[in-house]
């Protein structure tokens, strides 16, 4: 992380703060609110897959634990949504401590397949808990979050814009500490080469069940205000899509960069979004989206922001 | 004579490290010729590139009058040009007879391939011994027996064997060296790439030293050189 | 007991006949190219609308929607192998790549098939009506059909990689592709045929798995998770191993579906498996070594 990066990460947050104050209709807002949400869930999956260079595929489960951790809460025992979403980032965190059990040891397609069936098993619970979670229909008319009097659906989105961009905000900070980090080096020290660790005596175990746990508490908070914000927990947030959609941002920003999966994130939600609105187009849509991928992979590697990256860099040289 | 293989100033490397700068050497039909040198002078690299495992950046291949620089290597094969590599582990969960039946894979070695499988045994009785143990339980000495084998197996109008005897007891060394002996005999055009000269002086007709991706020198009948010159050529002059 | 017995060995048969199958087609492209082919399960769903266009709105028969499905299924694979993994080969991230592009070709399949076919469900002709009288117990003859046949497909498969020519040739380049090509193989070929001989495995699961259940889009998915922890149990190296966890897996599902109702199996299965995970970290029946 350089530091015109820092100084554009902080430029960009400025600038999505006054958004507001131009962008008044309820619509806009929502859209803005919801990539707020995938980009906090796409930046905290950078830290396991990008920075740690661990295959993690289960990464959108903690994201849906904390949607239902939520949403349980607050349907079935009545707990205040100001509880219910930061019991998201604990339950999630506890999922990743699990999952980081056998993970821990694992080697390469393995690492894969477990964190992937670990999602999709977390579906198949959800489906089958039906007493609990709603099953297929899901839960749907969760409580509303409101100070004192004031609903914060009210004034066309106002405070749930800040509140998301807010969780964005502190996600990007925490994990641009933990890359700055001895931690952080030393994870990117042994995604680059494996030998390192063993030289350095740095323990693989460890390192993984850390950025597990790390890339987890934020995504099930988000996750848990997903469910607050929409009012609803659907089964979907364990499924196929959200997980390409959201990996497809973490490749085309460049995984490893933090800030490329953060833009890519809010670029891909409007991109969508506007797609949505076009007849026909809500089923295509995720097949651009997963052709862009496919596209960024074969002719830029490193991502999107990589390109511009190395425009800047190669401009500075000559 | 006419030519059965021309490499002609051939440039390769592996991603942007050079390793071969211009090599030129040649092969005319019944000859046999040798390759030695330091390691990590670009031999196995120069034989790779004839095979087709690697693209060379500049340079030719001429095999049997065919220009096969760009070839696929199964079409190399299939024209009858085989390279043994070296130290060879095969199809570690292959059997060994299962292994040399595979390796008449093109049309051309599928003909008279049970023929061939029976002159293999009788050079080499022990892979007969061996036909169904897997090829990663097999000593040093076997592999290479089963890497010749899978070789002849191919058909080949000229083979390619890279250090045959590296790493082996000096009575295995003796053994195989007699068969390699023997498959000359025959009349397989050959390329050996060896770091016992005195072997190859023997063996071939010809013998080219690679240094620095380079052919430093050509030797032949007429300047064949004495024990004191080839320590010479490896170690430099006046290392010992 | 007896009246539960034989239907729940019955359905255990099945899961692990249909698990056995989706797995092999893995492990079978694993072995090969050390890809995952993350939208096996895709094929499966493409197979079966293709095989119920041709078998109902053509009216052409199940024997030829069969056909078709499978052989739409094997192109798709193909084409996979050509677009989306082989630009990929040699580079150092192939294997995490490679499932990324796979991931890819199966939301591009399942949302291509939603936006062709529409939401609503489908479902195939049984091969053979009627049922069957197996030790007293009524079984419906399709499914006895799928439990001969998954043996006989995969009895099959393990003669051709061992005995013949082209069989041996992708179990060569599985082992070491340098050695492959000098002996006169061509390796990408190869890695097409195991693309598409797997996409093959794919394509007769899910024209069978199509008369049983409803097709939808995401008929795949399941079955490709479950052919994950069959693959995480079995490890990925021998098709005898995979072939063995695939029926483990399957008579447990039904066990515990039998003692412990549809509404816990999901969690227990997966608790057994962190639990073997952590002690055998190469599956049940892998190798030491990965």
């Amino acid at each position: 992380m350089t530091r015109t990066q820092r100084l554009f990460a902080l430029a960009a947050l400025v600038l999505l703060a006054i958004v507001p104050f131009f962008v008044t209709d309820s619509y806009t807002r929502h859209v803005f609110i919801v990539a707020f949400i995938y980009a906090t869930v796409a930046v905290n999956w950078d830290l396991s897959l990008g920075l740690g260079g661990l295959f993690n595929f289960g990464h959108v489960a903690f994201f849906g634990i904390g949607v239902y951790t939520a949403a349980i809460l607050t349907t079935a025992l009545d707990v205040s949504p100001w509880i219910a979403i930061p019991a998201g980032g604990i339950t999630a965190a506890i999922a990743a401590l699990i999952i980081a059990l056998p993970v821990a040891k694992l080697q390469g397609i393995y690492v894969v397949l477990v964190t992937f069936a670990f999602g999709q098993l977390c579906l198949q619970i959800v489906l089958s808990q039906g007493d609990l979670t709603g099953g297929a229909e899901g839960l749907v008319r969760l409580p509303y979050l409101t100070i004192g009097d004031y609903k914060f659906i009210r004034d066309f989105k106002f405070a749930y814009y800040y509140l998301a961009l807010a969780i964005l905000a502190v996600s990007v900070i925490v994990l641009l500490l933990i890359a700055q980090s001895p931690f952080g080096k030393s994870l990117r020290a042994v995604r680059d080469n494996p030998d390192y660790a063993a030289s350095r005596g740095i323990s693989v175990a460890r390192q993984r069940v850390l950025v597990l746990v790390a890339s987890s508490v934020m995504t099930g908070v988000v996750g848990g205000f997903y469910a607050i914000y929409l009012r609803v927990a659907s089964p979907e947030v364990f499924g196929f899509s959200i997980a390409t959609l959201v990996v497809s941002m973490v490749l085309i920003g460049g995984a490893g960069s933090i800030i490329g999966p953060a833009i890519a994130a809010l670029a891909l939600t409007f991109a969508t979004e506007a797609m949505a609105g076009v007849r026909g187009m809500e089923e295509a849509r995720f097949i651009i989206v997963a052709v862009a991928m496919i596209v960024v992979l074969q002719v830029a590697p490193g991502g999107v922001v990589d390109i511009f990256g190395r425009l800047l860099g190669s401009g500075r040289k000559t | 004579m006419s030519r059965l293989l021309d490499v002609s100033g051939i440039h390769a490397g592996y991603g942007t490290v050079p390793v071969l700068h211009g090599i030129d050497i040649h092969l005319d039909k019944g000859e046999a010729v040798g390759l030695f040198g330091p390691n990590g002078h670009g031999k196995s690299t120069l034989l790779r590139t004839i095979s087709g495992l690697l693209r060379p950046s500049r340079g030719t291949v001429t095999f049997d009058g065919q220009d096969i620089t760009t070839a696929k290597p199964s079409a190399i094969v299939a024209a009858g040009l085989i390279h043994a590599q070296q130290s060879n582990t095969l199809f570690g969960d292959m059997g060994v007879e299962e292994t040399l039946e595979l390796s008449a894979f093109s049309p051309r070695a599928r003909d008279g391939w049970k023929d061939r499988l029976a002159e293999v045994h009788t050079l080499f009785p022990r892979l007969a011994e061996r036909r169904r143990q897997k090829a990663k339980t097999l000593s040093g000495g076997e592999r290479q027996m089963l890497s010749i084998g899978c070789a002849l197996m191919c058909a080949p109008r000229l083979l390619i064997l890279d250090e045959p005897t590296l790493g082996l007891s000096p009575r295995l060394k003796g053994e195989l060296c007699a068969a390699i002996a023997e498959i000359a005999k025959k009349g397989v055009p050959l390329i050996v790439v060896e770091q016992d000269v005195e072997f190859l002086l023997t063996l071939t007709d010809r013998l080219y030293l690679v240094e620095q991706g380079e052919v430093a020198r050509e030797i032949d009948g007429s300047n064949a050189p004495d024990h004191q010159e080839i320590m010479d050529m490896y170690f430099g002059e006046g290392a010992h | 007991m007896d009246g539960v017995l034989i239907p729940t060995l019955v359905s255990g048969l099945l899961l692990g006949s249909l698990y056995a199958l989706m797995a092999s087609g893995l492990s079978l492209i694993w072995t090969t190219l050390g890809v995952f082919n993350f939208a096996h399960g895709a094929l499966m769903t493409l197979g079966a609308y293709i095989a119920w266009t041709v078998t109902e709105q053509l009216g052409l028969g199940l024997a030829a929607g069969f056909v078709a499905g499978i052989g739409a299924a094997v192109i798709a694979g193909v084409v996979i192998e050509l677009l989306l993994v082989r630009p990929f080969y040699g580079s150092r991230n192939m294997m995490l790549i490679t499932v990324m592009t796979t991931l890819a070709a199966s939301t591009i399949i399942e949302r291509g098939i939603s936006v062709i076919w529409g939401p609503r469900l489908k479902q195939l002709p049984r091969v053979i009506d009627g049922q069957v009288n197996i030790l007293g117990a009524p079984v419906s003859a399709h499914e006895t059909l799928i439990i001969v046949l998954a043996p006989a497909v995969l009895l099959a498969l393990w003669w051709y990689t061992g005995r013949t020519r082209s069989g041996r040739s992708l179990r060569a380049v599985g082992q070491n592709q340098d050695s492959a090509a000098l002996i006169g193989i061509d390796v990408p070929r190869t890695f097409s045929l195991a693309f598409g001989l797997s996409a093959a495995l794919a394509g007769v699961t899910g024209v069978l798995l199509g008369s049983i259940r409803f097709i939808t889009p995401g008929l795949g998915a399941d079955p490709l998770v479950n052919a994950m922890i069959v693959v995480i149990f079995g490890g990925l190296g021998s098709l005898g191993a995979t072939a063995g966890a695939a029926y483990v897996i399957g008579m447990m599902e039904a066990l515990l579906v039998l003692w412990l109702g549809l509404y816990w199996t999901p969690s227990v299965l997966f608790v057994a498996l962190i639990a073997v995970l952590v002690f055998r970290p190469n599956g049940l029946f892998g190798k030491v070594s990965a």
